[in-house]
Formats: structure tokens, sequence, C-alpha cells
């Protein structure tokens, strides 16, 4: 078997292969590594980090769709500090590229976070979120107007020399012009898509089932306006495309490559089935070899022929 | 762990109306569970349902390498779970979570509200290899669901135990929190002993719930105000399992009173009563 290159064109950012586990489902990291050795993911985006500590919503937090997840947590995190001082540490020692998302409720929050963990030679790459449904200020407040998304990037831009990674809400009328938005606010890499806006009601009690009313959607159900969205923002920027939104197996991934991804990310399929981020590592490569590619770039765009 | 297990038995059991399944499976499982864990199962094959499906382990046998599930059909997912057949294979993520401490000495009570009774069962079962005595309350709706939800198999290992029914069709007619009521009333002056014991940290009485919401807050305070240590296994809507998703939280209140959440699925199901809030303020 040749050898197939799996090493991602993402500006700045190295990776090992093209398969990062997605903000939100992989925690700070410590609760897979009983599944499988971390040293194998391409990256790992951690839960999203906010400058305090957050509770999060109440539960119910979750709500299961056909073929989907509706999930309202409002991320509930430890904070910046706690963050440096507790799980930075021991982030380092999984030997994969961290990647820390981050999300704030004002310019300033952005500026602050983005500054500290600038610092930190563990950190590969900061993923700003523009775009969490789950806060009633901030978060998908930003990425939803193209001008504030902008102003978010650029003041992250400014305070770090990190690879930025702007991650996109699919909440928008138009994602090129988002795309074109983040692009001229200086992002060097863009993620898309965070989850899409939705709720579901029992019928028994006629109430929402959500205790937030309204949440993300994830999970296959997403999947097609995942990948839509993906071959337009790769038609619309030049920069490169972190692909995710219901992922689940290895030919999902060959798909969104061949929209545009120069990279894919796994989320809600982590729940499903622990190991898909491997299964879907070793697919690519099959898939690779098998159609006389060296290098898993090579199937990046193809479908814009 | 993520393993297949091999479906020794999944059938009906009692009353076809009240949809009871006994589940046992075979495999890596029954070597590592602990009482009060959970698996994770994946009830289909396709993307729908999405999820996995957290079941609680109501026995363990290490000799045999078997576990035995408990599940009440309640929706798609776990009227998949009726079709498997014997020799089928099932994919399980587990054990996990933090399941109930196992006394060494003393008594332990125990409170279940319906269905809550499987979790208890795999507690019954470790607890019974000890000297610890039990004492079992079991709040039901009737008659039926008591006969089909394996109240013969504690009449067989003779434990102690008293029932309520909504309908008074069987043991004490109303709640749970009656029957516990008059518990702690009849043992009043044990109890007054059994508190003074546990002072000096003896904890010669121990209290282990699992039920509905609102029976566990109702119990926790009643065992509480006559000190007794009372451990409550809970639910709640699941994703991950395993503590990445912070889908399942609690709220509790932390050490130095502050107010923190906690994942169902990993640092429980299994709680200390007392650090449990119980009304969330939204």
């Amino acid at each position: 078997m040749k050898k197939i290159d799996l090493t991602p064109q993402l500006t700045g950012l190295k990776l090992k292969n093209p398969v990062i586990v997605s903000s939100g489902t992989y925690g700070f990291g410590e609760e897979y590594v009983s599944y499988y050795d971390s040293s194998l993911l391409g990256g790992l985006t951690v839960k999203g980090i906010t400058p305090l500590p957050r509770l999060g919503n109440p539960v119910p937090r979750l709500a299961e769709t056909p073929s989907g997840l509706l999930n309202s947590v409002g991320l509930e995190n430890p904070g910046l500090e706690e963050f440096l001082r507790s799980y930075l540490p021991k982030l380092e020692k999984l030997n994969t590229a961290v990647i820390v998302n981050i999300s704030g409720f004002s310019l300033d929050d952005y500026a602050q976070m983005v500054s500290s963990l600038s610092g930190n030679s563990c950190i590969s790459a900061l993923e700003v979120n523009i775009s969490c449904p789950n806060i009633k200020h901030g978060g998908m407040a930003f990425g939803t107007n193209p001008h504030s998304a902008e102003e978010v990037i650029a003041v992250a831009r400014k305070h770090t020399g990190l690879p930025l990674i702007a991650k996109l809400s699919p909440n928008v009328t138009d994602i090129s012009e988002m795309a074109k938005a983040v692009a001229s606010g200086g992002a060097d890499i863009i993620s898309l898509i965070n989850t899409l806006l939705g709720m579901s009601i029992d019928i028994r009690t006629q109430k929402p089932v959500l205790a937030n009313t309204m949440g993300g959607l994830s999970g296959p159900a997403v999947r097609p306006v995942a990948l839509r969205m993906v071959y337009q923002v790769y038609q619309a920027v030049k920069l490169p495309i972190i692909g995710m939104g219901g992922i689940s197996n290895w030919q999902d991934a060959v798909e969104f490559m061949l929209a545009g991804a120069a990279a894919v990310s796994v989320g809600t399929a982590n729940f499903v089935n622990p190991m898909t981020p491997l299964e879907i590592i070793s697919g690519l490569e099959e898939y690779c070899e098998q159609r006389g590619y060296s290098s898993v770039r090579e199937i990046v765009g193809l479908a814009h022929r | 762990m993520l393993c297949e297990e091999k479906v020794v038995e999944n059938k009906l059991i009692g009353h076809p109306a009240l949809h009871l399944y006994k589940l046992v499976l075979n495999g890596q499982i029954a070597q590592t569970a602990e009482p009060g864990q959970f698996v994770h199962v994946k009830v289909g094959q396709t993307h729908d349902p999405l999820l996995r499906r957290p079941i609680s382990i109501a026995g363990i046998d290490r000799k045999r390498g078997e576990i035995t599930l408990y599940y009440r059909v309640a929706g798609r997912g776990t009227d998949l779970l009726t079709r498997l057949k014997e020799n089928e294979t099932l994919s399980i993520l587990g054990p996990l979570g933090t399941g109930f401490t196992i006394p060494q000495k003393g008594e332990l009570l125990l409170l279940a509200g319906g269905i809550g009774i499987f979790p208890l069962f795999s507690l019954i079962q470790a607890v019974e290899q000890t000297k610890v005595k039990i004492k079992l309350l079991w709040g039901g709706e009737n008659r039926r669901f008591f006969e089909s939800a394996g109240l013969e198999e504690l009449r067989r290992i003779a434990l102690d135990y008293e029932v309520s029914t909504l309908d008074g069709s069987l043991g004490t007619e109303g709640l749970i929190t009656a029957l516990l009521q008059d518990y702690l009333a009849r043992n009043s002056r044990t109890l007054k002993f059994a508190c003074d014991f546990q002072m000096q940290d003896q904890h010669i009485l121990r209290a282990a719930a699992c039920g509905p919401k609102g029976m566990l807050k109702a119990v926790t305070s009643m065992c509480l105000q006559e000190s007794i240590p009372i451990e409550v296994s809970l639910e709640e809507r699941m994703a991950c399992g395993v503590g990445a998703c912070l889908g399942c939280v609690c709220t509790v209140r932390g050490e130095s009173g502050n107010v923190q959440r906690k994942r169902v699925c990993k640092d429980g199901p299994v709680f200390n009563g007392g650090e449990v809030i119980w009304d969330e303020e939204n």
C-alpha cells in the first residue's frame, strides 16, 4: 500500500491528518482517552470558553429529532482563567493539535481572550465562535451580521499571531457574504457550520422540550445544508475551509472535501460511535489510494470542476 | 469501553400492557460493572433514532459474564430494542457513570419509585453478600405493576420490603412518602441511636433511592431531616454518556456553598442527595 499524504492545507495550522473533533462534543479531551489514543486525531477543538465561568442553561438541554439532535447547553464552561490553569496542561499531554474555541459578549471579551490564549505554545489555533445560538447576547448576534462579524475577527486578528478560525453560523440568508466579511476581517481559516436554530414541542405537555425553548440542531439531519454552504463558501473566498455538520462516516467526509473542505470536523457522531474520527481517517486514506491520489489535498474542491 | 455484547435473552416480563422487558447480555461489561452504573445502547443500525439509549444495570454476573437490564418501552428507541433476538449482538458503551456506595456494615434503607427499582436490584445483589441488613420501601401504581416488575424475585430472596400502591390494590394505599414517614416514626428511637453513632461517622444507617424526581426530592428531605445520609440515582436526557457534551447536567451545591453543575452521566447518575439542588430557577 502506497503511503497517502494526509496533511491538509490549512493556513498556518499544521495537522497530521484532516480529521478534527468539534467544539462541545469532546469536552476538554479527557472523556474519550479510554476509547482511543487522541494523538491519532488531526486536531481537537475544546468546549467553547468564555471570559468568565458559565453555568449554562437549565435542563432539559437536549431533544432528539429525526436523524438529529437539538441542544441548548448554553456555553457552560469553567471560564478562561480556570481553563488555562486546570485544563490546558492536561490537553498538552494528549499530543494532538489543540484548537481553542472562544465566545464573547463584547469586542473587549474577544480581545482579552485572544490575548491571554496567544502566549501558550500548546495551542495550535483559535476558533472564534460568532455563531452560538444558545446565548442571549453575543455569540450568534455577532455572526449573523457581516459588519459585526468582520469587526470581531479584526479585533481578534489584532491580538494574536495564532491561526484564526472563524466559525460561521448557518442561520443567515447569505453565507457567502459572511465568509467574505470574516476574510476581510483577517481570518486564516473558515469553519462551518455551527448548529441550525430549531425547536421541538412535547405534544403531551404542550410545551417546548428544551428549557431554553430553542436550541441548535446538529447531526445527519443538517448535513445537506452544511455541504451546500461549504460549497458556496469555497466559491466565495480563497480561505481554507474546515467542513462540519452531520459528518458521520468517511463517505460524508469525502463529500465535504469534494465540496471544498480542506479538513473536516466530527461532532454529534462522536456520541453515537466514539470511533468515528479514526474510521474516517482510514476511510479517507483508502479512498485516496483506490483512486490513485497521493495526497488528500488533491480531492479538495473537485466537485467544482 | 465500546463493545459488542451478545443477547442471551430479551423478553417481555409481566403484564403486556406495562411494556416491561428484560434483556440479558453476555460479554465484557459484566467484568467491571458496578451497582448504579449504566450502559449506553445503540438501538438501531441507521441514523434514526440517532442517539444511544442509557439503561441502568440491574444485575451483574461476573462468573457467567452477563449483565441484566430492564427497560420499559417508552418510544421508538426502546421499541426497536424489543425486536432484538437471542444470539444477535448489540453495540454497548459501558459500564458508564458513578454508582452507589456499597455499605459494609449497618443497615441500608432502599427507596424505589416505580421502575426506579431496577438499578436498586444490582445494589441489593451486591449488599446481599455483606452483613448489611436491607429494608426496601417501594412505591408503585398498582398490584399489576408489582407483579410484573419483580416482586416475586424479592419474595424469593426473602427481602424485607413494604410496598405502597396508588389504588391500594397492594400494600399501603398512597405514595412511598407515606411508607417512609411510617417507617421513620416506627424507628425513631433506633434512628436516634443510629444518628448518635453517625455523629462519630459510623454511618450505621444509610439510604439509597431511585425514582421520579419529585419522589427523590421528597424522600431526600425526609431522610436528611433524620440525619440519614442518602444517595439518589438521577435520570436526565443524555447524548454522549461519557461526560463530553454537558447535555445531562444536574445542579448541586458544592462544598463551599457555591452552585455548580455536575454531569449525570459521568459524575453520577448516583449523587449524594444532600448536594442536589432540586428546583433550579430558570
